[in-house]
């Protein structure tokens, strides 16, 4: 006779068959028959959060950083509704994230029971898939389907919602069934040959081309053919900001990053191409500025996995749609060596000095390369969202593939110390910097205290301007200086550290930031170091929100 | 060019599956003027139609889009004039007794017949495309009108194209 298990065990199960290793989650009432079965599960390393905003953001920092689902856990109600931001931001940035949430029993469901809410309903237009388990017989193989569907093709989140007395129903267990059901849409690549030659004949016949490479690069692992196709055909790469750290910083043919805060020759380079080969990426609009007037000249290549994006910002020559990897590889057999020296010279006449925004005290410059430097760039940075995030982006020279974490699409502030604790359960050894403002640090702070009971050594640095920078930035350039609601007053970064028992720092000056980062580094465990930045600093340059990329504003003196 | 298009789905019958893709049209900002459900011939499968108003990238794009999502088994789009399209209506009518013969002049001339003859109104049933209903409902209005019930419009592509052709023959 076969073995009887609960529905928890099935779930625990089925998560141990889908490779799982960690979960970040948070109990409550109607997860609790899960939370029951789950010690009978030793794979199964719980971490318990603090919020379960968090919870999901670890998650989506584990899948990042991995390559693999991350999964969160919550309870129904307000549980499964503090997911909602985490998810969101997965499905901005096309993240394998699974979230668990408990649900009422289902003689309750429609009763507005206590700590009811329909999280189905209200994740609808964020989750790739989700699905209500109704019965414990379709547990396993729910939980199959929406591991299948989060990682296949496009990634993105998934949500399985499991009535309470679904958990604690009976059943025989008959072992893992991977079947996908009846859904028979091809996810295979489908571009055909005379698109691929196509395209090629136009990345030979080209004098003035560019790759811009998205986060379809990362996640399809095509780091060593976009890098082929760069140096055999000699285009200078650009890289998208959830496209950092796809192509090494290092490399002469890496330009830097486009768009609403990229550098003057990279958006200029853009606006002057004969032709752009788009890499797994959307066309975003803080990419590109104004539509109408982005890249006239440029007749546009797009690879992409997911059909509906070709064509959706940007008109395209070709569009072909599949797997980045595979595509370039094809298109790699199709094209001989060339070199573009003519136009990478005329790109490098157009780089501008750097305009120093930093008038004094505490640049960021400074302190990402000495974190660079102690790290001895073996670490991985997860920044959050704002100035510095910009800063981060633009200023760490990044050498190793997908080193650079970032809510991209949503930019949900909050995101990068929760988002870091993931990372670090995906690359135990080694050094995570989770970098945010001060503004986003305080969104979240409260996971240091996960941290300590779970021992992640996340290395948190602050970046503090005593302002919600980006948004004072927008206020000085277009509202006038009218400075509303942006100065913000932060706690005693040093002693909140001490009142977690984890060490901190409070920078100043340049001549304290290596002794402080050291310090965090040689820390067996989290540290916290605070830097005083200038107050008022601004990320240069900037195109002004619908503006096109040849109207950058360059220096404080165009803001008066 | 923006004329009206008809973008087909078919997807699993549960409700579920069919809030997912109206959630899709809304989500997407798509320029909706009818929809209709129904069953087909497939068990467990139901055929959506959306009537929308639009370019053609923009109808192939709610197709791809449509078709990421679990539970649809297929979707495809065509400019309504390349098909069929018809639409029923129940118009609830009163008309004084000396008027009823004016009437029934007007439902036989559009191909229309009454359903229910009440003694205070009547029910006329008239199919059509969706111009032709709604002449047919201005001739109406020369009497009481005074509820409409409208099925929204169910298309077909003309020729052998076959919108569930994907799917194979086992679901």
């Amino acid at each position: 006779m076969a073995e009887q298990l609960t529905g928890s065990q099935v779930l625990c199960r089925a998560l141990l068959e889908e490779g799982v290793d960690v979960l970040f989650g948070y109990p409550g009432g109607a997860i609790m028959p899960f939370y029951h079965a789950l010690p009978e599960y030793p794979g199964l390393r719980h971490v318990l959060v603090r919020h379960e905003q968090a919870a999901a953001h670890a998650a989506d920092g584990y899948a990042r950083a991995s390559g693999r689902p991350g999964v969160c856990v919550a309870t129904s109600g307000p549980g499964a509704t503090n997911l909602v931001t985490g998810i969101a931001t997965a499905h901005m940035d096309n993240t394998p994230l699974v979230a668990i949430t408990g649900q009422v029993p289902r003689a309750m469901i429609g009763r507005d029971a206590f700590q009811e809410t329909d999280i189905i309903g209200i994740t609808q237009p964020i989750t790739k898939h989700s699905r209500l388990v109704e019965d414990v017989e379709e547990l396993a193989e729910a939980v199959h389907e929406v591991f299948a569907v989060a990682r296949e093709g496009r990634p993105g989140p998934v949500l399985l919602d499991v009535p309470k007395d679904v958990q604690n129903q009976k059943t025989e267990w008959n072992g893992g069934t991977v079947e996908r059901g009846n859904d028979q849409r091809s996810h295979l690549p489908s571009f055909n040959r005379f698109a691929l030659a196509e395209a090629a004949r136009l990345i030979s016949r080209a004098e003035r081309p560019l790759i811009m490479a998205g986060h379809g690069v990362i996640l399809s692992d095509a780091y060593a053919e976009l890098r082929e196709l760069a140096e055999r055909t000699g285009t200078p790469v650009i890289t998208t900001l959830l496209g950092i750290s796809a192509f090494p910083e290092s490399h002469p043919l890496h330009l830097g990053m486009p768009g609403m805060h990229g550098e003057v020759h990279v958006n200029r380079a853009i606006q002057q191409a004969d032709l752009i080969v788009g890499v797994g990426l959307r066309f975003d609009d803080r990419v590109t500025g104004n539509l109408a007037a982005f890249a006239r000249g440029a007749k546009v290549i797009h690879i992409e996995l997911d059909a509906s994006e070709i064509g959706k910002n940007v008109p395209v020559a070709v569009g072909l749609v599949g797997d980045a990897r595979a595509i370039l590889r094809e298109l790699l057999e199709a094209l001989a060596p060339r070199h573009c020296d003519g136009w990478r010279a005329e790109i490098e006449s157009f780089v501008r000095p750097r305009v120093e925004s930093f008038k004094g005290g505490l640049a960021p410059e400074g302190i990402l390369g000495a974190i660079e430097d102690a790290s001895r760039g073996r670490c991985t940075v997860v920044s959050d969202v704002g100035q510095h995030q910009m800063w981060v982006a633009k200023l760490f020279r990044y050498q190793r593939p997908n080193t650079h974490i970032t809510s991209g699409g949503l930019g949900t502030m909050g995101f990068a110390v929760p988002a870091a604790m993931g990372v670090v359960m995906a690359r135990p050894g080694e050094p995570v910097w989770a970098i945010s403002g001060d503004g986003g640090f305080q969104m979240n702070m409260q996971e240091i205290a996960t941290m300590v009971q779970e021992r992640i050594p996340v290395k948190m640095a602050i970046f503090n301007n005593g302002y919600l920078g980006m948004v004072r930035q927008w206020q000085q350039f277009f509202h006038g200086r009218r400075y509303s609601a942006t100065p913000i007053w932060s706690p005693d970064y040093v002693a909140l550290a001490q009142a977690y028992g984890i060490p901190g720092w409070r920078v100043e000056h340049g001549a304290q930031v290596d002794d402080a980062l050291r310090g965090a580094l040689d820390h067996d465990g989290p540290a916290l170091i605070e830097f005083l930045i200038e107050q008022e600093a601004n990320v240069f340059p900037m195109i002004p929100p619908g503006a096109s990329l040849s109207e950058p504003i360059e220096s404080e003196a165009v803001t008066a | 060019m923006i004329i009206a298009r008809a973008v087909t789905v078919l997807l699993e019958d549960r409700l579920i599956t069919f809030t997912r893709a109206v959630g899709l049209l809304r989500r997407r900002n798509l320029p909706v003027r009818s929809l209709a459900v129904g069953p087909t011939v497939t068990p467990g499968v139901s055929r959506l139609t959306i009537m929308i108003q639009s370019d053609e990238a923009t109808a192939e794009r709610a197709v791809q889009q449509l078709q990421k999502l679990v539970g649809v088994r297929a979707a495809a789009a065509f400019p309504a004039r390349d098909g069929v399209t018809r639409e029923l209506a129940l118009v609830k009518v009163r008309a004084g007794g000396e008027r009823y013969g004016e009437l029934l002049d007007v439902v036989q001339l559009y191909h229309a017949s009454v359903v229910d003859d009440s003694p205070e109104a009547i029910i006329v049933e008239l199919t059509g495309s969706e111009a032709f209903v709604l002449s047919c409902i201005r001739a109406l209005e020369r009497f009481e009108v005074l509820e409409v019930a409208r099925s929204g419009a169910v298309a077909l592509e003309l020729g052998l194209t076959d919108a569930g052709a994907a799917v194979p023959a086992n679901i």
